[in-house]
């Protein structure tokens, strides 16, 4: 299930995102880079209708997301913010089962169904067993996680990850980057993650896209769009390409 | 002493002989003397005193200088004893109550519309317009906001805080005190034994009635079902007992006390009075609302039909209606001892006794709707 | 928490239920007028089939007439405002906020002081309350304007509502006359006497309705509880349903005061207590908190009207018996508070 943009524009103080066409593949994993206050966040906030766009330019399989209800839209669409929202400590798994909220009406509570759905998710990511857990007992690592399985509970096509991989340890970064790749491959959903880390990007995505300002500078498969100049122009700093152990390193 | 001063035979000079030139210069030297003792005051029966010595309610003493000429009283029940003594036109000042609330003062006094308003509800008084009013004497209220000391400590008059706190000894000291100060002494002995005379009589009345026998009486007063005075002197004289006595403390003396309303079921008031002291427009309890709510449909008082209006407190007493509500109550209470009179003309004579006004009575019985309860 | 939490089992839940209706049953035998319990007995069971020609005895009046309205607006108003302000502590994501942080309180005060001083008959006190409390939390959604959506600037108009109105009541106040005065500030005591079977009628059915709807909403105070960001991300419509808690605990809080007045602590406390036992899932927390503060009302006011002859005002009592519980809790939970 692809995502199509089509003369998004979004504005809030000084800045403006202005994005003129862009599609992401279906059942990939799709990397968005760029420097600070490109738009990357924002972007996929604007995907993920936190923030609000004109319609008729966000498409996910064909659908306007903007004309869809709430649940519909859930079914189509999940996100993973960076930080949580936290001030009641919930266990893992009611955390989790808030995913469910799109299909369960307004006056009712979860079903056997729902919290079987969120347990499935929590053993997918990597969590079994935690459920009883306070959310704020486990790492911020494991965390990233819990927000990533609420997702999955959701059950959307496709998922949209803010910096998924910031704060993490090297080893806590692989493991959410595999766990991207697992969900793009087996799963076939439609993953779009934003990173910083363009070692990660490079490695773990099918295509990336290069944003700076607001807008869209390069899009397409690392292995096409990828330069010096490019990264001379989005980054304003020379980066040297180095290859090594079969993968690509960035040396400042 | 020797001297050379009118030496009569016996050699002292108090034995001369009174010539008349020397009694001239006697009577002149008499003349001058009675001269510079006379008062300046005007029409002041009154005698020169000293520098008085007063204990206030609250306990404090307070020295009041010889010659109170101005006064401002902020309790209105000590300057409806001031009108009443006659000393009217030593006001120069008024509190907010008696000029804009009470229904009686304005019938009393009719002046005091004239007089400027130094204090407001649940604030400190206007201490500049006190100050420019120059009061030898200024009487606070010592159950009102603000406290006494603070106002003594703002101003250099002296400050005595005097009520009854709905006590009838009290009242009878306090006309007696401010008799003293404003040198109205024997009005004020005329009229605090008109007072005993004739509560006096009424416990006299009740002399063959055992003590403690008297109608249990429910007091609901200041507009609220479950509001309760714990002690309401009027009822006692009358003969009556009053179900909240003893509720609080008796050092809060006569408090107000709040019930739920099963306390009044187990009571059971032979007579409920509800404090009538209101515009009729404006009563939040009355008598239909009473008689008519169910929770209170057992009580005997409602059964017999036994509920009834009565006057209250409102910033304790005014002397004269205080009397004329215990022969009201006493008619009530002990209807064998006590034959039906005239209540109007009684009313009215008590009012003119205190402040030589006719028909008091009547307007503010008209004002307060009260020929309903005081129908014999 | 750390896991501390108890594990609420069936039991627990019910035995929670059960206690207010029990405590509400003993109850009756609580009060100043001493009823034998044999008499309570016969007198209840003559009123559930009354005899014929039954004369208006005392017993019958004082349960059915003046102990039973008390203690229903007891366990319903204790209900309503624990699940009032735990809602609006979910919606608000703010343990401090309480069924009053919208200008509830003073709004109801105003309207009550109004209609004593100024308007009179027609317009009793309760209706004046009640109409008055909606409109100050109208007022704070108007002034929050389009960040309506937002938490700090809701609750930064409910503290200028509240400062508003009370501003206005210290001028009702001020040029009230002694006498009405006198009534007010009976009013603002805060108080359960005043529960008659007449008033009840209109309230409770309110009360009741108002307390459902929020135990529906139980679950999806969760949702919500995410934050606006988050609950629209995940498909939730979530201006209505903000709307929806707001209203229905304002309209609920405001019929409660209508006829009590301001009785405080009971929305901050109650909640609190139970999030510091079962954790804090709303699928647990309101119901629950419907429960205790249901029995924590119910207990006070048997305290309030049964301890000494007069009336001791409920205010302090809610304090009194709900803040050593709280602090008891407090430190066998440790330090994690929410």
């Amino acid at each position: 299930m692809n995502i199509r943009v089509e003369n998004l524009e979004f504005s809030y103080d000084d800045f403006r995102l202005e994005i003129g066409s862009l599609v992401f593949a279906g059942a990939r994993v799709t990397s968005i880079v760029g420097p600070n206050g490109a738009g990357k966040s924002t972007f996929l906030k604007c995907a993920a209708s936190v923030l609000a766009v004109p319609r008729r330019s966000l498409f996910v399989d064909g659908k306007d997301l903007t004309a869809l209800r709430g649940r519909e839209r859930a079914a189509l669409v999940g996100y993973v913010p960076q930080e949580p929202s936290f001030t009641f400590n919930y266990t893992v798994l009611d955390f989790v089962l808030t995913g469910r909220a799109a299909f369960i009406p307004a006056f009712s509570s979860p079903a056997g169904t729902d919290v079987r759905l969120a347990e499935d998710a929590l053993h997918y990511v990597g969590l079994p067993g935690r459920g009883r857990r306070p959310f704020l007992e486990l790492s911020s690592g494991e965390r990233r996680l819990v927000l990533i399985a609420r997702a999955l509970a959701q059950g959307p096509e496709v998922l949209l990850l803010d910096e998924p991989t910031s704060f993490l340890d090297p080893r806590h970064e692989v493991e959410t980057m595999t766990l991207c790749r697992r969900l793009a491959e087996d799963k076939k959903k439609t993953v779009v993650v934003t990173l910083h880390n363009l070692e990660m990007a490079v490695r773990y995505s099918d295509a990336m896209v290069f944003m700076k300002g607001g807008k869209v500078v390069a899009a397409g498969a690392p292995g096409d769009i990828l330069s010096e100049s490019l990264l001379r122009d989005v980054y304003d700093l020379d980066m040297k390409i180095v290859e090594c152990a079969g993968q690509k390193f960035f040396v400042k | 002493m020797t001297g050379t001063c009118g030496k009569g035979p016996a050699g002292k000079w108090y034995n001369a002989p009174m010539t008349p030139a020397r009694w001239f210069t006697f009577l002149a030297l008499l003349a001058a003397l009675a001269a510079s003792a006379a008062p300046v005051s005007a029409g002041d029966p009154a005698q020169d005193q000293p520098a008085a010595a007063v204990t206030d309610s609250l306990g404090r003493r307070v020295v009041i200088p010889p010659r109170v000429r101005r006064i401002i009283s902020l309790e209105p029940e000590i300057t409806r004893i001031i009108v009443a003594l006659g000393g009217g036109d030593r006001l120069v000042g008024l509190d907010f109550f008696l000029r804009y609330h009470d229904h009686l003062f304005p019938l009393l006094y009719p002046a005091g519309a004239g007089l400027p308003v130094v204090s407001n509800q649940g604030q400190d008084p206007n201490y500049e317009l006190v100050l420019k009013l120059r009061p030898d004497v200024l009487f606070s209220s010592p159950s009102e906001f603000p406290s006494t000391e603070t106002m003594q400590l703002k101003l250099r008059t002296p400050v005595a805080a005097l009520a009854s706190l709905g006590n009838f000894g009290r009242l009878l000291d306090e006309i007696e005190t401010v008799g003293r100060l404003i040198g109205r002494v024997d009005r004020a002995r005329e009229l605090a034994e008109y007072f005993r005379n004739r509560i006096g009589s009424v416990r006299r009345a009740l002399r063959d009635v055992p003590a403690g026998t008297g109608p249990r009486v429910y007091l609901a007063f200041w507009g609220s079902l479950l509001r309760t005075p714990v002690s309401y002197e009027p009822v006692d004289a009358a003969g009556g007992t009053n179900c909240a006595a003893g509720l609080l403390p008796s050092y809060l003396g006569a408090a107000g006390a709040t019930v739920p309303v099963e306390q009044i079921l187990r009571w059971d008031p032979e007579v409920i009075l509800v404090q009538g002291n209101y515009l009729p427009a404006e009563r939040t309890v009355t008598l239909q609302s009473i008689l008519r709510d169910p929770r209170l449909a057992s009580l005997k008082a409602v059964r017999a039909g036994r509920v009834h209006y009565t006057f209250g407190f409102w910033y304790w007493w005014d002397p004269a209606l205080v009397l004329v509500e215990t022969l009201y109550l006493a008619r009530l209470l002990h209807p064998r001892e006590f034959p039906a009179f005239d209540f109007e003309k009684e009313g009215n004579e008590i009012f003119r006794k205190f402040y030589g006004i006719d028909g008091a009575f009547t307007a503010l019985a008209k004002i307060l709707n009260c020929h309903e309860w005081v129908r014999n | 928490m750390s896991g501390s939490a108890t594990k609420v089992r069936g039991w627990m839940v019910w035995a929670a239920f059960l206690l207010p209706v029990v405590l509400l049953l003993l109850s009756l035998n609580v009060g100043t007028y001493h009823i034998p319990l044999r008499d309570v007995w016969t007198t209840i069971s003559r009123g559930i089939s009354p005899a014929a020609g039954a004369a208006p005895s005392p017993y019958a009046d004082i349960l059915f007439r003046i102990r039973l309205p008390r203690l229903l607006l007891a366990l319903f108003a204790g209900a309503a405002l624990s699940v009032s302000g735990a809602s609006l502590q979910s919606l608000f994501r703010n343990p401090l906020v309480f069924e009053f942080s919208l200008g509830i309180s003073y709004g109801a005060a105003f309207g009550a002081a109004l209609s004593l001083v100024f308007l009179g008959k027609g317009f009793p006190p309760q209706l004046a309350a009640f109409v008055l409390a909606v409109l100050a939390v109208l007022l704070v959604l108007v002034i929050a304007g389009k960040s309506a959506s937002q938490i700090v600037p809701v609750l930064l108009s409910g503290v200028i509502v509240s400062a508003l109105f009370q501003a206005l009541l210290s001028l009702v106040e001020f040029f009230a006359n002694p006498y009405a005065l006198q009534s007010l500030i009976f009013w603002l005591m805060g108080s359960l006497a005043n529960a008659v079977w007449g008033d009840l009628a209109v309230t409770l059915p309110i009360i009741v309705l108002g307390i459902a709807i929020l135990i529906l909403l139980r679950w999806r105070l969760n949702v919500l509880s995410l934050g606006e960001e988050e609950a629209r991300a995940l498909g939730v419509n979530v201006k209505w349903e903000k709307v929806l808690v707001i209203a229905v605990a304002t309209l609920t809080t405001a019929a409660v005061t209508s006829v009590t007045g301001v009785i405080n602590w009971i929305g901050l406390i109650v909640p609190h207590l139970v999030r510091m036992m079962v954790g804090p899932d709303n699928r647990k927390v309101i119901p629950l908190s419907a429960a205790f503060g249901a029995s924590l009302l119910i207990v006070a006011d048997d305290i309030a009207r049964s301890a000494a002859s007069f009336e001791i005002p409920i205010g302090i009592l809610t304090s009194v018996v709900g803040i050593p519980f709280f602090i008891v809790l407090l430190r066998r939970s440790g330090k994690a508070w929410l």
